[in-house]
């Protein structure tokens, strides 16, 4: 068997941020998506529920930061590294599997750049 | 007393006669307990004795005579014809493996894979005779007694995506059977075993289908040693990361 | 050991269909699994887009109010909701599978945790509500 023998040193850390990511985006998107995304425009929340200056005061809080930040960057890992496999398994791209894995993290890297510097201005 | 007929459609794959495999169409006598081998029996006996398939012990304990039956992998001799009349029962050779003649499949690929995780029990040093045997508890044999049912029919195999897009990839039971020793309190070899299975072609490259665990005749739930040995392979990562010190067992 | 020379035997290797998902129920709905993670990640992007408006201030926040206000908007996010939703009750069975539940030396029912992963799963979307909205 002509593969390599090396150890995969990055996959265990994909894969734990994948499983987190994943349990992250099970457990809390749902009631985000909801409130956000649903309950707001159909009027069911009250009036000042997402008014500028209530928000900005939540998310101030470190601890809300830290909670925000978390809650937006591990889903893109899970998200990354299924659709690497997908891109792979399901689309059937076998070629430049290196490539595309790259692509696929350094997507959800760039997030994670994004989401720290975007919650450090607010 | 034979109750009518049954039909099979039957893969064949003969080098010397044809490039690719086709089928043959039988149509034979039924008794109401025959399993799919008794009919491939029954062909061999009494219609076409140049049919070439595996088979041993007709009770699914040996995993020899594992084929695809309408496109599932199943072991012969527990797959009911009753269930499929009045047919055709279509069987073919076991699915991602390659085909050296009718239903019988080129399997060394798999047995080397197994001999690369070590199923044995690994020990630092070896207790002298003399020292009487090594002794478990019932619980300790509960904890791998589940994975150590594994007959190595390579149904699981059959059932991968993963290994039917990329044969390189170590498999179902291989992964399934290091993890039974790494359970079991006798052996000491988990952390050599790691090295064998935490390369790219080892567990990770599983997606968690789920179908291996699916088409096991003997319930070893292949998918769930994975996703254990992934937790495994993972935590050893971070704590080698974490706490450099000292060997990992 | 023993070395031999393996004669080798002309053998036929099967193709593989391109999307061979699309042959059983099962695969299919693996691979409905797996898509889910394209809405998680959507979604992702649509809460950075939130923090975004935030962070530009008043007028910008509230033009991304005014955007979640849209129908097809609203459209969308039922569709990533229903989506999410597929991937917590996989998620939960899968979690249920791997990991075991001890009590008294005995193994639990795989059910177990997979109801008590559907009760955290509640409180949890209960306290980001109690947490989003009125607090």
């Amino acid at each position: 068997m002509a593969k390599s023998t090396r150890p995969a040193r990055a996959e265990p850390f994909f894969w734990l941020l994948f499983t987190a990511g994943g349990g992250v985006s099970a457990f809390l998107f749902p009631a985000h998506i909801v409130i956000l995304g649903i309950a707001w425009a159909a009027g069911w929340l009250p009036d000042d529920a997402l008014s500028y200056d209530r928000i900005v005061g939540l998310v101030q809080n470190p601890l809300t930061k830290l909670y925000l930040f978390v809650l937006v960057v591990l889903p893109l890992f899970h998200a990354a590294h299924r659709i690497r496999y997908g891109i792979r398994h399901e689309l059937r791209v076998e070629e430049n599997k290196h490539v595309v894995a790259s692509a696929c993290y350094g997507a959800a890297f760039v997030g994670t750049a994004l989401t720290a510097s975007i919650l450090l201005r607010i | 007393m034979p109750e009518g007929t049954v039909a099979l459609k039957v893969a064949r794959y003969r080098p010397e006669r044809a490039p690719t495999p086709y089928f043959d169409d039988f149509e034979i006598p039924y008794r109401d307990d025959m399993v799919v081998l008794d009919a491939l029996n029954y062909i061999k006996d009494d219609v076409d004795g140049s049919l070439t398939y595996r088979w041993s012990c007709r009770m699914g304990v040996c995993g020899s005579c594992g084929m695809m039956v309408n496109g599932e992998p199943r072991l012969t001799c527990a797959v009911f014809l009753r269930d499929f009349r009045p047919g055709p029962v279509v069987v073919e050779p076991l699915r991602y493996f390659p085909v050296i003649r009718d239903l019988v499949v080129d399997i060394s690929q798999f047995l080397e894979k197994l001999k690369l995780v070590k199923p044995w029990i690994l020990r630092d040093e070896e207790k002298p005779v003399s020292e009487g045997e090594y002794l478990q508890t019932p619980e300790e044999v509960e904890a791998y007694k589940q994975f150590s049912m594994c007959i190595n029919c390579m149904l699981c195999y059959a059932a991968c995506p993963v290994f039917g897009l990329d044969d390189d990839f170590i498999g179902p039971a291989a992964i399934a059977l290091a993890h039974r020793y790494n359970l079991d309190s006798r052996d000491q070899g988990r952390a050599e075993r790691r090295a064998i299975i935490g390369v790219e072609w080892g567990a990770w490259d599983c997606t968690f289908v789920g179908e291996c665990s699916v088409a096991c005749p003997k319930h070893v739930d292949p998918a769930v040693a994975i996703q254990r040995t992934k937790l495994d392979l993972a935590t050893a990562a971070l704590k080698s990361v974490l706490w450099p010190f000292g060997g990992s067992r | 050991m023993r070395t031999e020379e393996r004669q080798r035997t002309p053998v036929f290797v099967r193709k593989v269909r391109r999307f061979w998902w699309l042959d059983t129920v099962p695969f299919r709905r693996f691979v409905l699994r797996e898509l889910t993670s394209v809405f998680v990640a959507v979604y992702s992007v649509i809460l950075l887009l939130f923090l975004l408006a935030l962070s530009r201030g008043r007028e910008a926040y509230e033009g991304f109010l005014r955007w979640l206000d849209l129908p097809g908007i609203v459209v969308l996010h039922v569709v990533i909701l229903a989506a999410v939703l597929y991937h917590t009750v996989t998620s939960i069975q899968l979690a249920s599978q791997i990991q075991e539940v001890r009590l008294g030396g005995k193994v639990l029912p795989r059910t177990f945790l997979a109801a008590g992963l559907a009760a955290g799963w509640v409180v949890a979307s209960a306290v980001v509500a109690y947490l989003h909205v009125w607090r």
